[in-house]
């Protein structure tokens, strides 16, 4: 089963940050309080989507006949993973 | 099979829209011209009067064209994304391919109702099979209008009911005007 990384809190909907990352080589424990990437926090079909627009060097056409989809679709998935970066990125800045 | 009736923009639209649109668009008027049924508006069908061959094609083109510049300015309005003419052009000449049955239908030998109180159960039948096509055309325009602007929710239903119902008085004014235009020269 493939685990999805949690960002929101189950108790209070705060973002959660990362506090401990951990080397399975030689165990090494590195702690602190890291802030997740905005991008982590998308969901795994939104990043494929991230991935893909970049490997097509930023062609909506180029994506649209990957996707079989029609250019506008394309164009209005981007423009919603764009509205949606925002919205995670606005409680950052305050 | 739902997407494929009521919104194939999610896999169609721009040019290959367009071109499918126009051909069809040209098809629904020879059909309407051997039938008598005109698209005297951009949501309406009538059957017949007895016009030239190229007024057929004109009305549908002047209703495309209308329906283009209201939706067009509508998306301009109220969309934030770099919306492009080209996929509401496409969609809505594609949105309008039911019409071609709406065309069919008015090959069927329906009396002239003579008054009011006697009207043919036969063109209760039409009118209704007239609905249902001008419905699914509305539901498809919706769609195209929807994907090519990337408006969503109240906002759509507003600016497309806003749009509709502009395009349907402009395009209704501008047929009604070449029509008599051409009575007088008949």
């Amino acid at each position: 089963m493939q685990k999805k990384l949690p960002f929101i809190c189950p108790s209070c909907s705060a973002t959660l940050q990362v506090q401990s990352l951990a080397c399975t080589s030689c165990d090494t424990v590195v702690s602190g309080t890291f802030s997740l990437p905005v991008l982590s926090r998308l969901s795994d079909d939104e990043q494929l989507f991230i991935l893909d627009f970049v490997k097509s060097s930023g062609s909506l056409k180029l994506m649209a006949e990957k996707l079989k989809l029609s250019y506008p679709s394309v164009r209005n998935r981007l423009d919603d993973i764009i509205t949606q970066l925002n919205t995670l990125q606005t409680p950052e800045k305050k | 099979m739902k997407n494929t009736l009521f919104n194939p923009f999610l896999r169609i639209a721009g040019t290959k829209a367009l071109l499918i649109g126009l051909t069809l668009l040209l098809c629904s008027s020879v059909i309407a011209y051997y039938s008598r049924c005109h698209f005297d508006g951009a949501i309406d069908a009538h059957i017949g009067a007895i016009t030239p061959m190229w007024f057929y094609p004109t009305e549908s083109l002047i209703d495309w064209a209308i329906l283009l510049l209201s939706f067009y300015t509508a998306g301009l309005i109220c969309s934030t994304s770099n919306i492009r003419f080209i996929d509401i052009a496409g969609t809505i000449a594609l949105a309008r391919w039911p019409m071609i049955f709406v065309a069919l239908l008015a090959f069927a030998p329906i009396p002239q109702p003579q008054d009011i109180h006697n009207i043919s159960p036969s063109i209760i039948v039409l009118g209704f099979g007239i609905l249902i096509f001008t419905i699914w055309m509305i539901t498809l325009m919706y769609n195209a209008y929807s994907i090519s602007c990337n408006i969503k929710g109240n906002k759509a239903i507003v600016s497309f009911i806003a749009a509709i119902v502009f395009a349907e008085i402009i395009s209704k004014l501008i047929i009604i005007q070449i029509a008599r235009h051409i009575h007088l020269n008949a």
